[in-house]
């Protein structure tokens, strides 16, 4: 990457918490310039404040000073940083924050904030794309408030079929969908996903689109510079989903070549189109059986599962993200598109999953040891005496793993994941060893409702370790100073 | 001579191949004799039957590589004290060490109708229990303990269908009614029942007579029925046991038993070694015996006896005068155990040289062995720390008795022991109740679904036949090693520990699954709760562990000791206290239930034997306030009975 005349970067500031904050923070290293971490009070043991250079508490919180754009900028001011990475949620996809950076003079480190703002609505978002000639699905525009946007719904069910899905205009991230069956139910529904989209998104303007029903959910990661030039990084598969959340991703999808190359030029045509600058995430539905794809939605931001790009194109996004905030021109060699092996992402949450995924928020990890050997990649902020907030997320760590092909890869994840010793919480690993035993998944098989077509995945072993329960009897002979079941 | 001795050893394979008929000609034409290694007696007689699987584990290749006939490891108490303190499935220890010790048969020691329990069970248990164990163990030594045939018939008719060796006992003792003559009759009464491919077992559960008279009873039988096998079992409790082997083997016996030379004690078998080289002298040989590994095997398990000194018996020494008290070697560590628990121990010279051979005479002077010896032993405690004798019998007194356990060998008590039993009314009780008491077979279907309930969960069928010996404590062990995981793995200096550990104290095991680990103490802390955190290293880890402690004092009612009248009056007033210290058996009246005075309660066991706990008043249950299983004080609450106006 050429550096261009641009703002050089000294400073930055991680406006963000948890496993993201640790991850930028060790880039922003990597390029031999300083990181300042910001926290909320309940955060203030983390493991993402160790390693920064600095730390600015920002508020009591919980989950309210992160989202404070002026507190932020105020810590950015305080700490002399010229730079904000926003990391993931939070206020990574509000398009105030990047004017309110360039207000005082700081500079963003993501897309600017028309792009955010535009693709972030997602009607306007399918316009661009329908317009560009990007297959999209059937759907409406904004949805009047009235009688005559029930009756456009209607027309609309009647025309393309059920089921068909509620969105809010302004959601994302899986948050603001519902589903539909029938028309009584769609009218029923509307003005619920319209209260909830105003909750939620401080937005209650809802479209309706046509349902597609078990597609798999691919993504391509799309890398834009400040000149005009858009590149991809190739798909990744996150079919695998909780309710439009994703647990486990794959990259590169399992597709045909012709169509995962046609999908990516899609992309890039997209983001083109959006005139995209820094990472950003081009998400399509796909039919399972056909492999005909529709536009969903570009992220505007760094993913979660970015790692799995980055374990099989050896690219560091987060890098390549700040060298394009310098202004710098992107030139990654073409030959790193073509992606080599296998990578899969599952997140270890302290998280009960037979019981809906119950968070352990309030438990503390008594003992963590984790995996390491040959292609494994940790993101976390766990360690041992960590104490699972119940103000945040319950995020322990992302594992990711690489392999030459997708058997060796699933045998590779289910020896990383039986290396981890966690005690204290529940967590999502014993869930996850079920996936990796089962024959779908081993085959590579699988839709968006891979869950509730296979629920024995839940019907895990919770068996605790022997030595476990052998150490709990030695610690009572010692705490006793006897062993009652020997006398 | 070492291609010789691989010859003469008779493996658990050659019963596999050959059947119990030919290995029995085996043991008939051997120029020699054969020695079984009754580690189970020895653990038994001078351990509390505590010798711990990794010990056993420790020396199974020395001692499969010895050549023993066979290696007694299972049967007596040891199948319920296996679950009780050792906590281990007495089913999953045979078949690890059958594992380890490949060329060894495994014996065991069988009550017959009382099998490894301490009175009689139904026959379909019985014969359930036989063949659950017959796949691990291939010599079944049966015996009665009134000598009673038909106590035993079901064990030996389940024994031959296996295809495993029989061996038949006569308990032996000493006495005038203790002829020769008496004895090979009963001999003719067993090969009657059996037929003639058996071998003969003489147990001498108590080390008892001299070596002249055990020679001339071996040589008795042998004149009688010249091609039989004779086994002769003893106990060293008077130091002479190696005599009356040698009197034994020197008038035909062809098997003897002996243990370990580094755990043999006082009150179990003699060491092996000293066995071996004194018949040698007498021309006799040891047959298929490796005597090196005899030596390794010592060698070994030495350092480790140290690790069991705490389960020694209270009184280190040969005793001499157990040919007056008769107590049987494996029930002389715990009498005393029970002694000290019940302080009682200053007592014990009156018990053993005055009151237990008077009470011996007076109910019959049969063999005290189990469930007699227990009957025995209890009695003459109860005469001698109540202020009348026979006062308070236990109902295994009662049964025997009224001849409930088979008929009494030699003569009935006195009439004055019978109405000290039973009371002013006793001819009439006895004329009601003698006789015979055939069990009735449980419902297998109904009790292991019983199990499955109280396990939550399938038994295997491994623990139902166990649940069956003995219900509570089975219950309980399997729901130890659900909590504890399979803990047979930890060496002795854990198991046994008093005292607690020291910091940085280090233990190297593998689990029962095959996987090692290294466990470090760490530092210990109280809680706020008084609980402790103890900090293990596990696998160079550090993990906290809460270790519940129960607090004595303040958090919990203090104990009030109550006397024997106090407990009496609170009984008057439907308060039901614990007479005894002892576990809850059973519960056979629910709450809301009406009562009459003198029905029973609750059972009770303490000291092997069922003690009722009966109403004094009638009334209605209001509450019980104990389950099966659980254990009680002297005075602790047990019932409440609110009287009938």
């Amino acid at each position: 990457m050429h550096m261009m005349a641009g703002k050089s970067i000294q400073r930055v500031l991680v406006a963000n918490r948890g496993e993201i904050a640790l991850r930028l923070i060790r880039t922003i290293k990597e390029l031999g310039l300083e990181a300042v971490a910001v926290y909320e009070k309940p955060d203030k043991e983390a493991l993402f404040i160790r390693s920064a250079d600095d730390a600015i508490m920002i508020g009591d919180g919980p989950r309210k000073d992160y989202l404070n754009i002026d507190r932020i900028i105020w810590a950015a001011r305080k700490s002399r940083a010229d730079a904000i990475h926003p990391g993931y949620g939070f206020l990574a996809e509000n398009p105030d924050f990047p004017s309110a950076c360039a207000e005082a003079g700081i500079t963003f480190i993501g897309p600017p904030s028309s792009v955010i703002h535009d693709l972030g609505n997602k009607i306007v978002a399918r316009k661009i794309m329908e317009k560009a000639g990007i297959p999209i699905t059937p759907g409406t525009g904004n949805i009047d408030p009235g009688e005559g946007g029930a009756q456009e719904a209607i027309a609309f069910g009647e025309k393309y079929g059920y089921p068909l899905m509620l969105k809010a205009s302004s959601g994302g991230g899986g948050r603001g969908i519902r589903k539909v069956e029938d028309a009584k139910a769609l009218l029923v529904q509307i003005p619920l996903a319209r209260s909830e989209a105003l909750h939620a998104f401080n937005d209650a303007n809802i479209y309706i689109e046509k349902c597609i029903e078990n597609p798999r959910h691919i993504e391509i990661q799309i890398l834009a510079d400040q000149h005009g030039k858009v590149i991809h990084l190739g798909s990744r598969d996150c079919s695998i989903q909780r309710r439009h959340q994703k647990l486990i991703e794959i990259a590169p999808a399992d597709l045909p070549a012709d169509v995962l190359a046609l999908m990516c030029d899609t992309a890039v045509l997209a983001a083109r189109e959006a005139g995209y600058i820094s990472a950003g995430t081009v998400e399509f539905l796909v039919d399972a059986d056909t492999n005909e794809f529709w536009f969903m939605e570009i992220n505007t931001r760094l993913q979660v599962e970015h790692t799995v790009t980055e374990m099989l194109t050896g690219v560091d996004i987060v890098r390549e993200q700040i060298m394009i905030a310098q202004g710098a021109h992107l030139d990654i060699p073409e030959v790193r598109f073509h992606l080599l092996g296998k990578a899969i992402q599952v997140r270890v949450n302290a998280e009960d999953p037979r019981n809906d995924f119950m968070p352990e928020g309030g438990k503390r990890v008594e003992v963590y040891q984790s995996p390491g050997g040959p292609g494994i990649r940790l993101d976390g902020s766990a360690y041992q005496g960590y104490n699972i907030p119940t103000e945040y997320d319950s995020l322990l760590v992302k594992m990711t793993v690489r392999g030459h092909n997708w058997e060796q890869t699933v045998q590779r994840l289910k020896r990383a994941l039986n290396d981890f010793l966690i005690v204290g919480p529940k967590t999502t690993i014993p869930f996850y060893l079920a996936i990796c035993d089962e024959p779908d998944f081993q085959r590579g098989k699988f839709t968006t409702s891979y869950l509730e077509t296979h629920p024995q995945v839940f019907k895990y072993p919770e068996n605790r370790r022997e030595i476990a329960k052998l150490s709990q009897l030695i610690a009572e002979i010692h705490a006793k100073k006897i062993n009652p079941y020997a006398y | 001579m070492v291609q010789q001795a691989i010859s003469e050893r008779i493996t658990p394979r050659d019963l596999r191949e050959g059947g119990a008929a030919r290995v029995l000609a085996r043991i008939r034409a051997g120029e020699g004799y054969y020695i079984t290694n009754t580690e189970r007696d020895l653990s038994q007689s001078d351990f509390k039957n505590r010798i711990m699987p990794h010990t056993q584990i420790l020396v199974s290749k020395e001692r499969n590589d010895a050549g023993y006939l066979s290696l007694e490891i299972t049967g007596g108490a040891s199948i319920h004290v296996d679950m009780l303190r050792k906590q281990i499935n007495p089913l999953e220890k045979l078949e690890i060490l059958s594992s380890l010790m490949p060329d060894t048969m495994f014996q065991t020691l069988c009550r017959g109708i009382n099998l490894f329990g301490y009175r009689p069970y139904p026959e379909n248990v019985i014969r359930l229990t036989v063949k659950s164990f017959a796949p691990y163990v291939h010599l079944w030594r049966v015996f009665d303990f009134l000598n009673y045939i038909p106590n035993m018939t079901a064990v030996f008719e389940e024994v031959q269908k296996a295809g495993c060796i029989l061996e038949p006992s006569i308990c032996f003792s000493t006495g005038p009614e203790h002829t020769d003559k008496f004895y090979v009759g009963k001999v003719g009464e067993i090969l009657a029942v059996t037929g003639d491919d058996i071998i003969l077992c003489i147990k001498n559960h108590g080390g008892l007579g001299s070596s002249k008279r055990i020679g001339d009873l071996v040589k008795s039988i042998l004149d009688r029925y010249p091609d039989l096998i004779v086994h002769y079992h003893g106990h060293n409790t008077d130091g002479n046991d190696v005599g009356r082997i040698v009197e034994a083997v020197r008038n035909g016996a062809k098997i003897v038993d002996a243990a370990d030379h580094a755990f043999t004690g006082f009150y179990g078998p003699p060491p092996i070694l000293t066995v071996i080289d004194t018949l040698d002298e007498y021309g006799h040989r040891a047959l298929g015996i490796n005597r090196q590994a005899v030596v390794d095997t010592s060698n070994k398990l030495r350092p480790q006896r140290e690790y069991y000194k705490d389960l020694e018996s209270q009184f280190l020494g040969f005793d001499p005068t157990v040919q007056t008290h008769k107590l049987p070697g494996g029930a002389t560590g715990s009498s005393f155990e029970q002694a000290v628990k019940g302080d009682f121990l200053h007592r014990m010279p009156s018990i053993l040289q005055e009151e237990l051979p008077r009470v011996q005479i007076e109910l019959g002077n049969w063999w005290s062995v189990t469930p007699g010896s227990q009957i025995l032993w209890t009695t003459a405690v109860n005469n001698v720390l109540n202020d009348k004798r026979y006062k308070d019998a236990n109902d295994d007194l009662k049964n025997l008795m009224l001849g409930r356990y088979g008929e009494l060998p030699f003569y009935k008590p006195s009439d004055d022991v019978y109405q000290a039993v039973f009371g002013p009314n006793w001819k009439e009780i006895v004329q009601r109740e003698k006789g015979y008491q055939k069990i009735e077979d449980v419902d297998l279907d109904v009790e292991k679904k019983v199990l499955d309930h109280r396990l939550g969960r399938a038994a295997t069928e491994g623990e139902f036949v166990l649940y069956l010996q003995h219900p509570n404590d089975a219950v309980n062990f399997f729901k130890f090693e659900e909590k504890y995981g399979k803990t047979w793995v930890l060496p002795p200096c854990v198991w046994f520990n008093k005292g607690g550990f020291t910091l940085g104290e280090k233990f190297e095991f593998s689990d029962a699954y095959g996987k090692h680990h290294i466990v470090e103490i760490g530092p210990k802390q109280t809680t706020k709760t008084g609980d402790a955190v103890v900090y293990l290293n596990i696998n160079h880890h550090p993990e906290p562990i809460l270790a519940e402690l129960q607090q004595e004092g303040e958090g919990k009612k203090r104990k009030v000791a109550l006397s024997a009248k106090e407990i009496a009056e609170l009984a008057q007033s439907g308060d039901v206290r614990s007479p005894i210290k002892g576990t809850v058996s059973e519960i056979p009246v629910t709450a809301g239930e009406e009562v009459s005075a003198g029905q029973i309660l609750i059972v009770l066991e303490a000291m092997k034997m069922l003690n009722n706990v009966i109403s004094e008043i009638n009334g209605v249950v209001a509450e019980v306030l104990i389950s099966p299983g659980d254990a009680v004080d002297v005075g602790d609450p047990i019932m409440s009975v609110e009287k009938k106006v």
